[in-house]
């Protein structure tokens, strides 16, 4: 990989942290609002080997639990899941498709917000029904649908190359 | 584009993977007094800048909301965007909250609440106000509507709420006539009365009709007496002929507050102003639910 490649990936991500903190507050309801954190986590990983993403989504994880203490440790062990899994399926699925990375984004998010509701232990029975079966599918897909759009804008910049993997 | 076989896992992504999924499940095993502490170290360091992000998104979107109703009310040309739903539901909580704070006093904080993506956010909420603002544990958290939550953790420039809605949440609570006592807690997840509260401990021969407005009652000196829980709606269920609960409707919903104000108790009192009587601060602009 080029220095410059690098620098506009690692650009890319960064991007997509700060419009978690600041774009999405003004998308409306926050559980459907898109993820940029976790789609920032899930881009990583298609370049990313297994461990590394696997590393990058206990990071992001910690670092979500320390904003909602609700669910201390749980965010961490999904999102390390998710991101291991993510860089998994790379080898699995075309990757390049666009189509195919729109349901990496959805799954990712589904499974993402399944394992936390689940492992937090707080949400159980008719409200853990909306929260999967409602709520989660909906994020999931607005996820995916920026996460196809960034894919679109930045395909140069995001190209994936095996080599550098 | 081939790809190529180092793409599988290999011995050292399996070790990662397991070295990460342990420290999670230690994680989620620590009890709250080592896991505020690490939780507070990362908001305080790495999370700092992103959340001071946050909070000036927020305050740019406050402020710009003001300045579109200033605009609104001088410019007859837009007067059409007033009734925009979002934006009188956003102009009608600040001024409540203004009109809150006047009543209140001085022994109190206001803040914006830094909401976050996860299932469980409704359950507790990071605020942008902290020791700097006077904040302390157990400090009562309000909306003009009423009670929303009771401060858990406060780190310098920020807070953790933990709302009504969280499976631990527990006030002494009252009627507004002050005729039954009892402890209010969330109805909790199961069935269709997700999101409503529940008001046990009232005697069997007390009843308590539909429409009672249910009070902190301040016992316990928590909460401050008078903030506005709930609104009877419905008789739960009876314990062998000796004790009634009631579901009350929430008098605020957590996931819908975007400011609130923290109760201080520079007024007298305990941290949460639990000495003091509110309820006149709620009921002058008849507020209660």
């Amino acid at each position: 990989m080029r220095r410059t490649d690098k620098y506009r990936f690692g650009v890319i991500l960064l991007g997509l942290v700060v419009l978690q903190f600041s774009l999405r507050t003004r998308l409306g309801d926050d559980r459907t609002a898109p993820d940029f954190l976790l789609l920032a986590l899930l881009i990583y990983t298609i370049r990313a080997r297994p461990g590394k993403s696997a590393g990058a989504g206990f990071l992001v994880g910690l670092l979500r639990d320390a904003l909602t203490p609700a669910s201390f440790g749980a965010g961490a062990l999904a999102h390390t899941i998710v991101g291991y899994l993510s860089a998994l399926s790379k080898v699995v699925f075309f990757a390049e498709n666009l189509f195919v990375n729109g349901c990496l984004f959805f799954a990712g998010t589904w499974v993402r917000n399944c394992l936390v509701a689940i492992l937090s232990g707080k949400l159980k029975s008719g409200m853990l029904g909306w929260e999967l079966l409602v709520w989660s599918p909906i994020q999931s897909l607005s996820t995916a649908v920026v996460g196809v759009v960034v894919l679109w804008l930045f395909r140069r910049e995001l190209a994936i190359r095996m080599g550098d993997a | 584009m081939a790809l190529g076989s180092d793409r599988y896992a290999s011995r050292a992504d399996w070790l990662l993977l397991i070295g990460c999924v342990f420290l999670s499940v230690v994680a989620m095993g620590l009890p709250g007094r080592l896991r505020d502490p690490v939780a507070r170290a990362l908001r305080q360091t790495v999370l700092a800048p992103f959340l001071a992000l946050q909070e000036q998104t927020q305050l740019l979107a406050a402020s710009l909301t003001r300045y579109q109703t200033v605009a609104v009310q001088r410019d007859s040309a837009v007067l059409a965007a007033t009734f925009l739903p979002e934006l009188r539901n956003e102009n009608t909580r600040l001024r409540g909250l203004l009109g809150l704070g006047q009543r209140l006093g001085s022994g109190y904080a206001a803040a914006e609440v830094l909401h976050q993506a996860l299932p469980t956010s409704a359950l507790t909420l990071v605020v942008s106000a902290g020791k700097k603002e006077g904040v302390r544990p157990l400090a009562a958290v309000v909306s003009p509507e009423g009670l929303v939550g009771i401060v858990s953790s406060v780190d310098n420039e920020m807070s953790v709420v933990v709302t009504w809605a969280h499976p631990e949440f527990r006030a002494s609570a009252m009627a507004a006539d002050g005729s039954v006592y009892g402890i209010v807690a969330p109805h909790g997840t199961e069935g269709p009365r997700t999101w409503l509260l529940v008001l046990r401990g009232v005697p069997y021969r007390q009843l308590v009709p539909n429409g009672t407005v249910i009070l902190t009652s301040g016992l316990g000196g928590v909460f401050p007496r008078g903030i506005p829980l709930g609104t009877v709606v419905a008789v739960a269920g009876e314990a062998e002929g000796w004790e009634r609960t009631y579901l009350l409707r929430p008098a605020v919903h957590p996931a819908a507050v975007s400011h609130v104000m923290i109760l201080t108790g520079s007024r007298g009192g305990g941290a949460g102003g639990g000495g003091g009587d509110v309820r006149a601060a709620f009921q002058s602009a008849g507020e209660m639910p």
